[in-house]
């Protein structure tokens, strides 16, 4: 019971309020306004479609009527012959129609992917912080392939079915109102059906949803955990756990099933129904003189015309609610506004300079991270930033390399407020190594050039050169075009960590903030990594954020953050003779380290 | 089958009632014949909707059915496959195989029986047809199977062209999927526009592969109104002047009609079905692959219960490899006495992780033997030495499910006071106390997300709830804070105390946990002795140490 509420609650989320909705069509309108000539076209071809598929019947009825009632061979054919035009042109147009829609649509879906996405990236980091990874990524794939879906077979479909049914109702009314109104009885009914059907098939299909979900996640646990499993002679007991969700989800099935089978049942009927109707009905009528039997005949094929289009726009339905509410999600993450913007007169950075930070405070939300912090960090300096965990130490980095503005105070470079730095200029004087080497997809060389986009492949090498590392790659089985995410040459942790050193090298810039990485790297790689950032910070301003004390021992200075004040500031030397903060720090950290 | 009989009886039925209802009825003017006609019809036709209700529902239960058997099967299969499957799989792959490639069969399934009653309909109405007029007949059925013939074509184009799409909208997915985990990476350095670059290539290959499928579409899609239209045609114009001679009656002709409606769907679900079968079998063809895969590693014949010892361990000329021709251990030979703690030291890929999976039999050796208090492991009842193993690996899983699940693992039935002594002893119980819901607070993949060093203490206690006779620690407290790290070798002492422990560490301190350390590299056993004893006499034993003393030994020199 309490899986169907939810599932019930997760259906009315999924759908927009008029308000919204009245919105949403604003806004796609004036989105969809370039295409506007080839969407009113492709309406036209469409409407002339179906005109062509709902002069089939009247042609039969002409044919029975004034050709075989009549005896007459010479209409007989003449109007066979109209038919198989009428047929040919509906083929055509179907075709046309088709691609039109398609041009429009998949034109329209491409600018909206490309527009999202870019919107995306000129975000801040903020942002991505808050969202989760996952939903960012489903709002530029499920949201989008909602609306995907729609172009592929909705519109059409929506535009074609709204014609052919209210064609359909002029032409039997036109024929004989009488036979229509006994008809247009069975209309309401069908319509109700079709309303509950898609009702609890919408519930039934969430629930389904739901459970394939929990399915997987159970089936990617067991197979993750395989080892773990086997380990401690488990199998018996986590196949039933699977059966458990496994047999869930087969009763959810069963539900959907039964509803299905029982729309179809009540559609089929009615269909019968309806020939009855028109039959019995049409016989009488006939008897009285009021319609003929072409008439009759014409009746009974257009009723499929009726009947089709009630059904086929209730699933589609569906189709333009996911993707109204989808289009929804999607203006909602344009209309973000980008939390770190570039002033409309941006100055240039000079090439060298000091980093002053200028009583600076700041807050992810209510609470302060960082409180009134001041210090200056000299040209070719080396600073460490020490502390607890959740400090503020890595907050202090981001604010170096304006990842977020102070609420507070400043941050300057050279002289000049970072607020007023164009964001290129900055990303080239100051640039962030990550804890972990993030790689995307793509060659070596490629990630490598993600630190100067535009760099000539000389220049990726020169970079891989000066950290000493350019052998290393090369010696790889496709050099430096190797694939890094394909199977069989994922490089190591270490590695990757190189790679990222190597993007800094390119980028060369003024300042580095590095983070350090908490866990040991392979020792294969990790004298690598010790010599290439040796390289890297040589001349160079750096900021460390520092997890290992013997890093905070080696650096020009050390700072130490705590509960977002600055509360010691000096040489290693210093602090440890002061017997302060640090010293404790220290003193401690020496203890647990071992003797050789 | 009687069912279906029935269905097909009805629903060609129907039509002649009417055909009947309107040449009696109305042409005739019998007004009492119409009507009978027409009550029959309703008759007939409620008949036929339960009957084909009962059918569907049938074939759906069955199909479901079937799914569901068919997965936990694979599942409970996969479960038991040896670790060097589970090595070579992927993750990914297999879950395919359990996901879409059983829904597939699953589909076929559920079409395959409607499909054959369609079948019977279209057989029954040629034949009712060719009765009535072959001319006619074959007029109006010339063009149709073209339909069948088109969905045909149709279907096993658009397979590929589907999965191409789906192919580019997950690479697409791909870029927006790294430009946020990696964004710092990308904010950092500027490249934004770089990314946006590679998204709209992707765009555009979406793009151009969605219009492939739309004019697929647009090729077909009109066949299914145009084929049957001409046969409607055709009907009309020959069977008008048959009736025109007098050879025929109008309602026949309206009935002709009807049945031309009747048969668009057989027919373009005959030529679906024709390529949903060849997907189907392939389908069908990765579950079987895996199903007839043989746990290599398996419970022997006549499996012996574990001899009564205090886990002695002993390795006799093991050589392994986990490809052929690559041996990973080359003769070892090994002996840990029981109730003792041995560190295994060596540089990476020295074989010493190995060592430690080849005791719970997790691969089997290539030569020699592998002996658990005096009995070769691969005699043994696998559950009995699984239990007797605990090993505790440097990546841990953990489960999405309540601390106190995860730890009481080998013993869902634990009480809450093992579950907490196996969580003090493993240094874990400070940390599971401040947690939202302490023992019930869900962790894993979808729940509280602990730091590397809580998981790998979670998932000692696990290995220390088993109480395993033998005790493996393989890299376990890696990712343990060096700070915090010296509370949980206080704790683990207490839990070697008096059992077999083989310890796998690169951190001298862990290292001092053993009473001696066993040098491994190459796939040999290259130096024993007391961790003092090795520095004093081994090169190679300084050497690999080395490395990971060097930051603490720069760090006491400021």
């Amino acid at each position: 019971m309490g899986g169907r509420a939810a599932a019930v609650r997760n259906a009315t989320e999924e759908t927009l309020d008029r308000d919204q909705a009245k919105q949403v069509l604003r806004r796609l309108g004036h989105m969809l306004r370039p295409h506007r000539k080839a969407i009113a076209l492709a309406v036209m071809v469409l409407a002339v479609q179906t005109g062509c598929l709902l002069a089939g019947p009247l042609l039969v009825r002409r044919g029975i009527d004034q050709g075989i009632k009549a005896s007459d061979g010479a209409v007989l054919n003449q109007t066979a012959l109209l038919y198989v035009a009428v047929a040919l042109l509906a083929l055509v147009l179907g075709r046309v129609s088709i691609m039109m829609v398609a041009r429009v649509g998949e034109s329209f879906l491409r600018q909206l992917r490309v527009r999202v996405f870019r919107h995306l990236t000129t975000l801040g980091l903020d942002f991505f912080e808050r969202e989760k990874t996952g939903r960012l990524v489903s709002r530029m794939t499920s949201d989008v392939d909602a609306m995907q879906e729609l172009v592929q077979m909705g519109i059409t479909g929506l535009v074609q079915n709204v014609l052919l049914f209210t064609g359909a109702l002029i032409a039997i009314l036109l024929l004989s109102w009488e036979l229509a109104l006994c008809i247009l009885v069975l209309v309401p009914p069908l319509v109700l059906g079709t309303r509950w059907f898609r009702r609890r098939a919408n519930v039934a299909y969430l629930e389904v949803r739901e459970r394939i979900g929990h399915n997987l996640a159970t089936l990617q646990e067991g197979l993750a955990g395989v080892r773990v499993v086997q380990a401690y002679g488990q199998e018996a007991a986590f196949s039933d756990r699977f059966e458990e969700t496994n047999e869930a989800l087969h009763d959810a099935n069963r539900v959907t099933s039964r509803i299905t089978v029982r729309y179809f049942v009540f559609v089929e009927y009615l269909g019968v129904v309806g020939v009855a109707v028109i039959i019995g009905m049409g016989g009488w009528f006939t008897d009285q003189g009021i319609i003929t039997v072409g008439t009759v005949a014409a009746f009974v094929l257009y009723l499929n015309n009726l009947f089709e289009p009630v059904q086929q726009l209730g699933q589609l339905y569906n189709t333009v609610q996911s993707a109204g509410a989808a289009l929804g999600k999607l203006f909602g993450l344009l209309d973000t506004v980008p939390s770190i913007d570039e002033p409309a007169e941006a100055v240039a950075l000079p090439d060298q300079g000091a980093i002053r930070i200028d009583h600076v405070s700041f807050g992810y939300g209510a609470d302060l991270v960082l409180r009134d912090v001041s210090m200056e960090i000299g040209v070719g300096e080396r600073l460490a930033l020490v502390g607890p965990t959740g400090a503020g130490k890595s907050t202090l980095a981001k604010l170096v390399a304006r990842f977020y503005d102070p609420r507070e105070g400043t941050v300057s470079f050279g002289g000049i407020d970072l607020r007023d730095a164009s964001l290129d200029a900055l990303r080239r004087r100051i640039v962030v190594v990550p804890q972990e080497g993030y790689l995307f997809h793509g060659t070596i060389r490629d990630n490598v050039r993600v630190g100067r986009p535009g760099a000539s492949d000389g220049d990726v090498e020169d970079a891989l050169q000066e950290l000493g590392i350019l052998e290393r790659f090369k010696a790889l089985p496709d050099g430096l075009d190797t694939e890094v995410r394909e199977r069989g040459s994922r490089l190591s942790a270490g590695e990757r960590q190189l790679v990222s050193l190597a993007r800094a090298a390119l980028a060369d810039p003024a300042v580095l903030i590095l983070d350090e990485a908490t866990s040991n790297l392979d020792p294969g790689t990790e004298r690598a990594v010790e010599l290439a950032l040796e390289q890297l910070t040589e001349d160079r301003t750096v900021i460390v954020v520092a997890h290992r004390l013997s890093t905070a021992a080696r650096a020009d200075r050390v700072a130490v953050v705590d509960a977002g004040r600055l509360v010691e500031l000096g040489t290693h030397d210093e602090l440890v003779s002061r017997e302060g903060r640090y010293a404790k720090l220290f003193a401690s950290w020496s203890a647990s380290s071992v003797r050789l | 089958m009687a069912a279906a009989l029935c269905w097909t009886g009805t629903k060609v039925t129907i039509p002649l009632l009417a055909a009947a209802a309107i040449d009696q009825g109305i042409v005739d003017d019998d007004t009492q014949a119409l009507l009978l006609y027409v009550g029959l019809m309703l008759v007939v036709g409620a008949i036929q909707a339960v009957v084909s209700g009962l059918r569907r529902y049938g074939a759906f239960r069955l199909a479901f059915h079937v799914e569901t058997d068919l997965r936990l099967r694979l599942f409970a299969h996969l479960q038991r496959l040896h670790f060097a499957f589970h090595d070579q799989a992927q993750t990914g792959q297999l879950m395919a195989r359990a996901n879409t490639d059983i829904q597939m069969v699953r589909e076929w399934l559920m079409l395959a029986p409607l499909t054959a009653a369609s079948l019977m309909i279209l057989v029954s109405i040629t034949v009712v047809m060719l009765v009535q007029s072959v001319t006619l007949a074959l007029l109006a059925l010339a063009a149709l199977p073209l339909l069948s013939v088109a969905a045909t074509r149709f279907s096993r184009r658009m397979g590929p062209i589907s999965f191409q799409l789906q192919q580019e909208l997950a690479e697409l997915s791909g870029v927006v999927e790294e430009t946020v985990s990696g964004v710092r990476v990308v904010k950092g350095f500027g490249a934004e526009q770089l990314q946006v670059q590679r998204l709209r290539a992707e765009a555009d290959a979406v793009q151009d592969r969605a219009l492939a499928a739309s004019k697929l579409r647009s090729g077909f899609l009109p066949l299914v109104d145009f084929l049957p239209a001409i046969a409607l045609v055709m009907i009309l114009w020959y069977g008008g002047h048959l009736v025109i001679d007098g050879e025929m009656q109008i309602g026949q002709l309206v009935a002709f009609n009807s049945y031309i409606l009747m048969l668009i769907w057989p027919l373009r679900m005959s030529g679906m079905m024709v390529a949903m079968s060849s997907r189907m079998s392939a389908s069908a063809g990765r579950v079987h692959e895996v199903l007839v895969t043989d746990p290599i590693v398996a419970d022997p014949p006549k499996g012996r219960s574990l001899p009564e010892g205090g886990g002695e361990v002993r390795f006799e000329g093991v050589t392994f490899g986990y490809h052929d021709g690559v041996s990973v251990l080359d003769e070892l030979d090994l002996h840990v006495r029981p109730g003792e703690a041995v560190a295994l030291v060596g540089p990476t890929a020295s074989g010493k992780s190995t060592v430690a999976r080849l005791l719970p039999r997790f691969y089997d050796v290539d030569a020699g033997r592998v002996l658990i208090d005096g009995a070769d492991v691969r005699t043994l009842k696998l559950e009995e030495l699984r239990s007797a193993v605990g090993i505790v690996f440097e990546d841990t899983f953990l489960f999405s499910d309540s601390v106190r699940a995860n730890i009481a693992f080998a013993d869902p039935d634990a009480t809450m006071e093992q579950v907490r002594r196996a969580a003090r002893l493993s240094g874990a119980a400070d940390f599971i106390d401040d947690l939202p819901d302490g023992y019930e607070t869900v962790i894993g993949e979808h729940g509280f997300s602990l730091s590397g060093g809580q998981r790998q203490r979670i998932a000692i206690a696990r290995a220390v709830l088993a109480d395993p006779r033998v005790l493996i620690l393989d890299d376990a407290t890696s990712a343990v804070d060096p700070s915090k790290e010296h509370e949980i070798r206080a704790a683990l002492r207490e839990v070697m105390a008096g059992r077999t422990t083989i310890i796998i560490a690169h951190r001298p301190a862990t290292i001092a946990l053993a009473d001696r350390v066993i040098l491994v590299d190459g796939g040999k056993v290259v130096a024993e002795g007391t961790h003092d004893e090795l520095v004093a006499t081994s090169d190679r034993y300084r050497d690999v140490l080395a490395h990971s003393g060097e930051r603490a030994a720069k760090a006491r020199r400021p």
